[in-house]
């Protein structure tokens, strides 16, 4: 008899006790399908958050100014960074490693244009920023080095904001909208970075604008280099560039009130990915003891099947099966179980993460490896509960097996 | 042509010993027609089981076709069973999920028969037997007769030159057990050698040849010539 024609025997057999079998199989199924979910779900997230949630390159890094504690001083002390120039930025350009520097600085603005209102983000820039980011211009212009030497009162808004404050055939370039209750112009559409998951949520983001950086300081009394971005050549040497940068922009400004230190993203995406990985880790863990369960459970069914057909397992011996033939006869018909369970757990698995996919904000990734994985594991369990019951049938001895009643 | 010397059997070990053979000295010659008779406790089942492979003999020699199975393993004693005995049991035994044909096959496939060849042999074999329509259904759809047949042709398939019948008739009314004898002297005329193991006279009277067991020992072994 070969392997084979044992496995058609083992499906029927499967087949000829359906609820008996699927319900066997629920441990299986389900243990292979709660790996594959949550490891699929955890994936995505964690691409997401990579990816997306920060919005941020791989390779920038931001300085933050931290404040020196000063002894006299009871706890922490608000600290007004150092004034930090556009030339300053450019000596920094010239430490290895660095691709380029932005500096921008930040408001806050209630936007209306006729009836419609929104409040957003403002980005101060400078030319600087349109060479280092891929902008997609829509409409009208970018803002250029005049926009920032005159003070000029323009803004550039991203494709949401102008669906939110525009009629779709309505001009917004050259329309002027009143921000914080004064009159600006558009003089530009760029698309909306924002990942297109995120856009479509409603709520998620009103959208955003740029304006000269030296028109956001007056307009808001604040620096017009507040946030320095730190852009390096090599995405996987982005903290040694950040640390190096940080250095030598300490040594320019040379302040006593306190340092610039790196912020660095790729170490916030890291730790939350370790969040997820532990989290992914945890609940797998959880799905595995279902798995233990289940292959318990298709023991004790096993078991139960050899007992039950001890004259059937007499009567094969009678007729001229081995020792071998009737315990390969019963394990192949354990992994069949289990593999059948761990293949339907697969399907529920893709099923169920289709399903949520679409309801979350972003797409989980059903990883190939761990599918095969789920399902070679479950053959595995067939192997190692099935080898007790299959033993045991092997063992009978043929006349007391077909005098069993 | 199986050869027995002095068979002993003992059940069991230590102070639970149960001695059930003491001493059987037999010879069959090939295409015999033998029934085997004797009391309930007398031994004839475990005999039945020495000589058809089910079961190995405590002490003495059992040599078939002039070989000795005293150093057989299990494995050995399968093999042997699968090409040399065809059984037929009382309760037919017929695996009640496979239909008729398959059960004949059954035999064929632990003896490594291709699947064109085990449907060919169990169709020619269930034709001989008379149940060329019935080759399709399951054993619960059978009569008595019926299964018993099938069981026979499950015997017959991978070609044995023995036929161990454990009271073939057993289970069935006596005109179908007449048809059953007559399958099996008919078989025996084809050079088949027919061991009957049975306590009903009548079924004795269709063999050449009966041997009485009481106690463990052969009390009668008495030829009929024809």
């Amino acid at each position: 008899m070969n392997i084979w024609e044992s496995f058609i025997l083992a499906l029927s057999s499967v087949w000829n006790h359906k609820v008996r079998s699927i319900l066997t199989m629920l441990g299986i199924i389900i243990g292979v399908g709660a790996v594959i979910i949550v490891v699929a779900i955890g994936d995505g997230a964690k691409q997401q958050l990579s990816d997306d949630m920060f919005n941020t390159d791989e390779n920038a890094i931001t300085l933050q100014f931290e404040p020196m504690m000063s002894e006299e001083d009871d706890g922490m002390m608000w600290m007004e960074p150092p004034t930090v120039t556009s030339e300053d930025l450019a000596q920094l350009r010239e430490v290895p490693g660095v691709k380029s520097v932005l500096g921008t600085n930040n408001g806050w603005g209630t936007f209306v244009n006729n009836d419609k209102s929104s409040e957003m983000q403002i980005t101060g820039v400078d030319n600087q920023y349109f060479i280092t980011k891929d902008l997609k211009l829509l409409e009208g212009r970018r803002l250029n080095t005049r926009d920032n030497d005159s003070y000029s009162r323009v803004v550039m808004i991203d494709s949401l904001v102008r669906e939110k404050l525009f009629k779709a055939d309505e001009e917004a370039v050259g329309a002027i909208v009143d921000i914080n209750d004064n009159p600006y112009k558009v003089v530009g559409v760029y698309e909306s970075m924002l990942p297109k998951e995120l856009q479509e949520i409603d709520g998620f983001s009103s959208g955003e604008a740029l304006m000269p950086r030296t028109l956001i300081a007056m307009m808001f009394g604040s620096q017009e280099i507040d946030t320095i971005n730190v852009i390096a050549d090599n995405p996987e040497t982005v903290s040694e560039t950040g640390q190096a940068a940080a250095e030598k922009l300490n040594e320019i400004i040379a302040s006593e009130d306190g340092m610039y230190i790196p912020d660095d993203m790729a170490k916030y995406v890291e730790e939350s990915e370790k969040f997820f990985t532990t989290i992914t880790l945890f609940i797998s863990s959880i799905a595995g003891i279902s798995l233990l369960v289940g292959g318990i459970g298709v023991m004790n069914i096993m078991l139960v099947s050899v007992t039950e057909r001890t004259r059937e397992i007499g009567l094969r011996k009678a007729l001229g099966a081995t020792r071998g033939q009737i315990l390969l006869q019963f394990l192949i018909e354990s992994i069949t179980l289990t593999s059948l369970g761990g293949l339907i757990g697969v399907g529920i698995a893709i099923l169920i993460t289709t399903i949520v996919g679409s309801f979350l904000p972003f797409t989980p990734i059903l990883n190939p490896v761990i599918i095969l994985i789920g399902v070679l594991f479950s053959s595995f369990i067939g192997i190692v509960f099935g080898i007790l019951p299959a033993n045991k049938a092997s063992k009978l001895s043929p006349i007391e097996a077909l005098r069993y009643e | 042509m199986m050869k027995l010397n002095n068979i002993t059997k003992v059940y069991g070990s230590g102070d639970l010993k149960v001695p059930v053979l003491h001493g059987i000295d037999l010879q069959i010659e090939d295409g015999e027609f033998v029934a085997i008779m004797g009391p309930s406790g007398s031994g004839k089942s475990t005999l039945m089981n020495i000589i058809g492979f089910l079961d190995k003999q405590t002490e003495g020699t059992y040599a078939l076709n002039g070989k000795d199975i005293k150093d057989s393993k299990e494995k050995d004693l399968a093999r042997l069973r699968n090409e040399h005995i065809g059984f037929v049991f009382q309760q037919f035994f017929l695996l009640p999920r496979l239909n008729a044909q398959k059960n004949v096959e059954t035999p064929l496939i632990y003896a490594g028969v291709s699947k064109a060849e085990r449907a060919e042999r169990a169709k020619d074999l269930l034709t001989k037997v008379g149940l060329k329509d019935r080759m399709g259904h399951l054993p619960s759809e059978l009569s008595g007769g019926q299964k018993q047949r099938v069981a026979i042709a499950r015997a017959l398939v991978n070609n044995p030159s023995i036929i161990l019948a454990d009271e073939p008739t057993g289970a069935l009314d006596s005109k179908t057990g007449v048809q059953i004898m007559e399958l099996l002297t008919a078989l025996n005329r084809e050079g088949k050698t027919v061991i009957i193991v049975t306590h009903e006279e009548e079924i004795a009277a269709y063999t050449n040849r009966t041997i009485v067991l009481k106690d463990g020992l052969i009390l009668e072994d008495k030829k009929v010539t024809t």
